[in-house]
């Protein structure tokens, strides 16, 4: 299967229900629900958990387009054998020690900031496509109406991450060039 | 081989070959059967790993609800010929399958496990697991290969033991015609046998009758010279007998002396002529006057001979049963009958029975013996209780000067003449004989039925 169904594949990969576009609090719950998922298809290097049961720590920067259906839907959730921690910062903070960090940043400087702050960090970036153009590695898009999003893979490799096959072979498009010199 | 063998392994080989032909059938099938297990063991393991691997590859898929991608993952297995239907259910609802053209599709809902695992079909069912977590199952139909290409597949080994069946069944079959030849064979050899035993009797008959030419020969030559020599001597005799009667005219027999000289040479001359008789007789040169005889006549006025000849320790039976006549030399017969009274009281020193009995037989092809021609006879049987003859004895009892008797007592010269008067008369003489059994002696002489007068009253 895996010779057949190349990760690499450009295609469009969309999400189930078309229903979700147009109605932004359906979005952003399937947005939510994509989240803490992600988690599942990442590798962090070894030592960024302490234990096995060490909590994986997902932030939420700047402000919260989800309204509190990250937590629900995280909620009771675990990585593997970690379980899910929410945090909600108000900007990026040095020794955080997010896994995981969803970056709204209404303008794009700030969220810039917060993923520069990062760069190196084995610290998945989640950024949203409606919330403005800079992407982390896991860029949020809505394509034919349905969530999707692209996936910076040589972003994840310079954060020390990488990204299960099966994940890429979802997303829109995959970055896997060398990224140019980022300002 | 012996003919028991032969008869048991004609009975079995048949069975034998058919029993073989249908063991390496039945080999054959279970050869193909277990072939076709093997092979539905491997597609099911072929299956279960391509199933397991798409379990694998619509993890992500399922976890974010990408119908369409898990959809391409099922698609991709279109590739594979062996698969006849395949889906992925999210939970228990099917999200995305596929089945061939004409092929039933995959249970919309997966409510029931038991509804997926079909008779004569080869399912596999595989859990998409996240981790511990079960995020719903893959389902693969193989392609049920109608029978008729599995057996495509076993033909070669079917051939083989088809081939090899027929084999068994031809060799069966030559054997059998192998043993049907042979049996042909041994029946000609048999009628060749019998054939070669004919022949060989043939061979001894012929041998036979070369004897009986040599002996006709024989009698024949012993006939013309005694016949030459009984004539000259006839003559002889005559002129001995014309002498003797000149000699009693001239008175030569007044003197008493000379009388009984006269009687004894006139009796020799008698006897002389007697023998004379029988030889010209048994050459067959004495002329014969046959003439109509009514056997039982002759055999009743020749009573008081036989009487006399038998002396008084023999006793004589008469059977005299024949009603019809015969044709020949009455004289002759007269002196053939006496002859052999004569023998068989010879042959009974210490006295005993002669039984003398005529019949009338009838012979036909059947009841006819040896050389004797089928026809009406008038049979006469002498029979004595005497001593009887060996084999030997008996095979020359009739030739010409063979005898038994003391010197001087038999000239050898009755039976021998007996045989050839009745042979002469168109009649048969057998003898009947063994050692201690006594001697039957067979006359049969031809039926008359000519109206010529009774020769004798």
């Amino acid at each position: 299967m895996g010779r057949l169904f190349r990760p690499v594949t450009f295609a469009l990969l969309l999400v189930a229900l078309p229903a979700y576009a147009g109605d932004r609090s359906l979005e952003y719950a399937v947005k939510a629900a994509f989240l803490y998922k992600f988690a599942s298809f990442v590798d962090w290097p070894p030592g960024s958990f302490e234990t096995e049961s060490s909590p994986f720590v997902l932030c939420v920067v700047g402000a919260d387009p989800f309204g509190g259906r990250i937590r629900s839907a995280a909620n009771g959730q675990t990585v593997g054998s970690h379980p899910i921690i929410l945090r909600q910062l108000a900007k990026e903070e040095p020794r955080s020690n997010c896994h995981a960090m969803f970056v709204s940043g209404s303008d794009g400087k700030s969220a810039s900031e917060a993923l520069n702050s990062v760069r190196g960090t084995p610290t998945l970036t989640v950024t949203d496509s409606a919330l403005g153009p800079t992407a982390g590695i896991i860029h949020f898009v809505i394509a034919d109406d349905r969530v999707t999003f692209d996936i910076d893979n040589a972003a994840a490799a310079r954060n020390h991450l990488v990204i299960s096959s099966k994940l890429l072979a979802l997303a829109r498009r995959v970055n896997t060039a060398r990224p140019a010199a980022v300002p | 081989m012996s003919g028991g063998d032969r008869l048991s392994a004609h009975r079995f080989t048949p069975a034998y070959a058919l029993a073989s032909a249908v063991v390496l059938l039945a080999a054959g099938i279970a050869v193909s059967a277990y072939q076709d297990r093997l092979f539905r063991a491997q597609q099911v393991s072929e299956v279960t790993v391509q199933g397991q691997i798409l379990a694998s590859s619509v993890t992500a898929a399922l976890v974010f609800g990408d119908a369409k991608a898990v959809q391409e993952h099922v698609s991709a297995l279109k590739i594979n010929p062996e698969i006849e239907a395949a889906g992925v259910y999210d939970g228990t609802t099917l999200v995305a399958s596929f089945a061939r053209g004409g092929k039933q599709p995959l249970p919309r809902s997966l409510t029931d496990r038991s509804t997926l695992v079909m008779s004569g079909r080869t399912e596999i069912v595989v859990p998409v697991m996240q981790g511990a977590t079960r995020l719903g199952t893959v389902c693969i139909r193989a392609i049920d290969t109608p029978l008729a290409h599995r057996l495509t597949r076993h033909l070669a080994i079917m051939l083989l033991a088809i081939m090899a069946a027929l084999l068994v069944a031809f060799m069966g079959t030559t054997q059998r015609t192998l043993r049907a030849v042979n049996r042909e064979t041994e029946l000609r050899a048999l009628a060749l046998a019998e054939t070669n035993q004919l022949l060989q009797n043939e061979m001894e008959e012929r041998s036979k009758a070369e004897d009986a030419l040599r002996q006709s020969q024989k009698m024949e030559a012993v006939g013309q010279l005694s016949g030459g020599l009984a004539h000259d001597f006839n003559n002889l005799l005559a002129i001995i007998d014309g002498n003797l009667h000149l000699l009693r005219q001239t008175g030569a027999d007044d003197q008493p002396a000379m009388q009984s000289y006269l009687d004894a040479a006139g009796e020799a001359v008698d006897r002389a002529g007697s023998v004379v008789r029988r030889l010209l007789a048994f050459s067959r040169r004495q002329p014969l006057s046959p003439r109509r005889v009514d056997i039982n006549q002759l055999i009743t006025d020749m009573k008081d001979l036989f009487l006399h000849s038998a002396g008084e320790r023999v006793r004589i039976e008469w059977n005299l049963n024949a009603t019809w006549t015969t044709h020949c030399d009455l004289n002759q017969l007269e002196n053939v009958i006496l002859n052999l009274a004569i023998n068989a009281r010879d042959a009974m020193p210490e006295g005993g029975t002669i039984a003398i009995e005529t019949n009338d037989v009838t012979l036909n092809d059947r009841t006819r013996g040896g050389d004797v021609a089928p026809g009406d006879y008038v049979e006469i049987r002498v029979r004595d209780s005497g001593t009887g003859m060996t084999e030997e004895v008996r095979k020359r009892a009739i030739d010409p000067f063979f005898t038994t008797k003391p010197q001087g007592r038999g000239t050898g010269l009755g039976l021998s003449m007996a045989f050839s008067f009745i042979r002469q008369s168109n009649g048969y003489l057998n003898i009947e004989t063994a050692p201690g059994q006594g001697t039957t002696i067979v006359i049969l002489l031809p039926r008359h039925l000519g109206s010529e007068l009774r020769g004798i009253a």
